[in-house]
């Protein structure tokens, strides 16, 4: 064979195989799993890139959808909730305002829903290659996370056209998205696994979703909720912090609430370890169930 | 020599027909208390093997035996139902390869994604990039999206994927059933390649010819459970018997056949010795004996017996429309011998058929057909696919000897 005499790594792995062993009933979280998660974390860029690739070789526009879904979802709201109901946008116009809140909760609704569709969209390869099978939720988050640096971008565009500038807080924009992130993987994780046993999820997501929407400070004001139980609501509710920072930080120039961020973020955590068990547990069954 | 692939104690269930469920059906089973019926297919059933590494393994059995899901275990796309499944090393599965290729990209790009789909490094692969492209040999295709590849050009560019990642087991399923020969052939020499660099290779074919050059060792599979373990020349050929056995049996029905005028009642076979046979020795001697009832006298009937491999018509025929041999007349009960002297034939199964015509050569008095089977034993030769390859080809064994002249000295 090639290479003589270079020591590379897939033979330096060879000189001491691994044994693993292959048990059947409900699996766990182990460190074994998580280091082989790691391993296998070329192939989840893979799957990412794969999703992307073919998204732009499909659709003319690509991206263009990915960003028009916010913006005609925030203008219908600027009219009708903003113009005629006169739903309060915390001095900043309504549009921008609904706007902010709106790519959040696009890259938090649209990665839960292609994660929770992840493993039975991906049946055949489930029934046919090994990877680690988190790797199909998991990669819809990082789809989603393209469609939010373009809908971040539309929105610092959007700001300017309205003249909001760029301010120091801004350095710490990728923070509201740590709980929002962690939250997003936990619910991608939990339905996919879910979703593979009982297909009813795949029916409610959206109905959820709907709700979800409305019970989060998309199209209204974090204010609006009373004070006693803001703090409560914004760090539970990881997509109500990441909203409220997102508007602090864009929209007023502020640093946003740090302990709600804080606090959402192990709050999160507790979810995604939840998440995570309840899909080891059943995820040996998936290529029997799917 | 350790183990690459142990078994101990491995079963698994099935679900029945319906694997998953409506949280509906299961809310209503568990509020009055029914238990769900769900019917389990056993597809293994407590298999214990151990392989070692470097092995050449065959797995052998009949379409639901349980080799695919053996597989699929190994390469842990399944998990078992009881026991436990042992892998030392990195798999490579040809499981229906070019599955988790997508359509829309690119051969190159999926070479790529398919590549570190298998949990290969970006490194591994451009490293192996040229070879895997010669060995796929797709040539300007590569550049083109893999829907409009042939499935052809898309199972070679997922073998020479699998099998160039050098994966310490490589567990094969299938996978070389299609593409054209060249392409077999370059599979088949790639795998003996991997062997001979000490790879363990787990092998499931309907190519018995291969895996009888290919693999050392063999287990057949009947019903998910192991029914025979040994080296893979001595399994295979007792998995062709058992099918052979299985066909005899279903040629047990003894009914007369014919027409009002004729009927064959019995055929025997007898050997040398003049005894009763369900086989015989290549090279023997054997006398077909049919046993008929005549209605009436018959004059000058034509019978006719013939050896057949299974395919369109016989391969060797005694006729007495050809030499005239028939007797002046028949009736009552009797019986008519044709003795074949000399049965240059490789061992196998074969059938016998036969017929009756009246004495003008047409009109059928017993109707051409398949009367019986037979079996023809003998040693197995010394070629590599002596076993398999000599049932599925040409029947007859005429002496020949070979001579090569080659123009550079051999």
């Amino acid at each position: 064979m090639t290479a003589v005499g270079h020591p590379r790594p897939a033979e330096a792995e060879r000189a001491e195989p691994r044994t693993i062993e292959i048990v059947g009933g409900p699996g766990r979280i182990s460190a074994e799993g998580l280091r082989e998660a790691w391993e296998y974390r070329e192939t989840l860029r893979a799957f990412v890139m794969r999703q992307i690739k073919v998204r732009y070789k499909q659709a003319l526009v690509g991206i263009g959808w990915a960003i028009l879904q916010p913006i005609v979802a925030a203008g219908l709201f600027a009219v009708f909730l903003g113009r005629l109901a006169g739903v309060g946008s915390e001095g900043v116009p309504y549009l921008l305002f609904a706007l902010a809140g709106m790519v959040v909760w696009t890259f938090f609704s649209g990665s839960v829903t292609t994660g929770s569709d992840s493993l039975v969209s991906q049946q055949t390869l489930l029934r046919k290659l090994y990877f680690p099978r988190e790797i199909l939720p998991l990669s819809s988050l990082g789809v989603g996370f393209l469609d939010l640096v373009a809908g971040l971008s539309v929105l610092v565009i959007t700001a300017a056209l309205f003249g909001v500038f760029p301010a120091l807080p801004w350095i710490v924009l990728v923070a509201p998205f740590v709980p929002l992130t962690l939250f997003a993987a936990a619910c991608a994780l939990a339905l996919s696994s879910v979703n593979v046993y009982y297909r009813d999820v795949r029916y409610t997501l959206p109905f959820l979703l709907q709700i979800g929407l409305f019970a989060s400070p998309v199209v209204y004001s974090l204010s609006v909720v009373p004070e006693s139980w803001r703090f409560l609501y914004a760090s539970l509710n990881p997509v109500a912090g990441a909203i409220d920072g997102v508007r602090r930080i864009v929209l007023h120039g502020e640093w946003p609430d740090f302990a709600v961020l804080g606090v959402g973020t192990a709050w999160s955590l507790l979810l995604l370890v939840a998440a995570y068990a309840l899909f080891k547990r059943l995820e040996r069954g998936f290529a029997d169930r799917v | 020599m350790s183990d690459a692939l142990v078994f101990e104690g491995v079963s698994k269930h099935f679900r029945g027909p319906r694997a998953y469920l409506s949280l509906r059906e299961d809310l209503t089973a568990a509020v009055l208390r029914r238990p769900r019926d769900r019917q389990a297919v056993i597809a293994l059933d407590e298999i214990d093997l151990a392989i070692p590494e470097g092995q050449s393994f065959a797995l052998i059995g009949a379409n639901g035996a349980g080799k695919t899901t053996a597989l699929k275990l190994a390469s842990r796309i399944m998990y078992p139902t009881h026991g436990k499944v042992r892998v030392r090393g990195r798999v490579g599965a040809l499981i229906e390869v070019g599955t988790g290729m997508h359509p829309e990209l690119t051969g190159r790009e999926n070479v790529d994604l398919y590549g570190r789909i298998l949990g290969f490094s970006r490194a591994d692969i451009q490293r192996r990039f040229e070879e895997i492209v010669a060995f796929a040999d797709i040539g300007p295709a590569l550049d083109q999206p893999v829907k409009q590849f042939s499935s052809g050009m898309q199972l070679r560019l997922g073998f020479a994927l699998a099998s160039h990642l050098e994966p310490d087991i490589l567990l094969v399923d299938e996978a070389i059933a299609v593409g054209d020969a060249g392409f077999q052939y370059r599979c088949v020499e790639r795998m003996s390649d991997l062997v001979r660099e000490g790879r363990t290779l787990v092998f499931v074919s309907h190519n018995l010819s291969a895996m009888e050059t290919l693999c050392d060792r063999a287990v057949l599979l009947d019903h998910g459970r192991v029914t025979e373990d040994g080296p893979a020349r001595d399994v295979i050929r007792t998995y062709l018997h058992g099918v052979e056995a299985e066909l005899m049996a279903e040629d047990g029905d003894e009914s007369a056949i014919g027409s009002d005028e004729l009927t064959i009642v019995r055929v025997s076979l007898l050997d040398e010795a003049e005894r009763d046979v369900d086989e015989v020795p290549a090279g023997g001697k054997m006398t077909v004996r049919l046993h008929f009832r005549a209605a009436r006298p018959i004059p000058r009937p034509m019978f006719e017996v013939g050896l057949s491999d299974g395919r369109k018509g016989p391969f060797a025929l005694a006729s007495m429309l050809i030499d005239g041999e028939s007797p002046e007349k028949i009736s009552g009960e009797g019986h008519v011998d044709c003795t074949f002297e000399y049965l240059p034939l490789f061992p196998r199964m074969l059938e016998i058929w036969g017929g009756v015509r009246g004495a003008a050569g047409f009109g059928d008095l017993v109707k051409w057909q398949r009367l019986r089977l037979f079996r023809v034993t003998g040693e197995i030769e010394a070629g590599p696919s002596a076993v398999s390859h000599s049932l599925a080809n040409a029947p007859v064994r005429l002496p020949y000897r070979w001579q090569v002249t080659n123009s550079d000295g051999g």
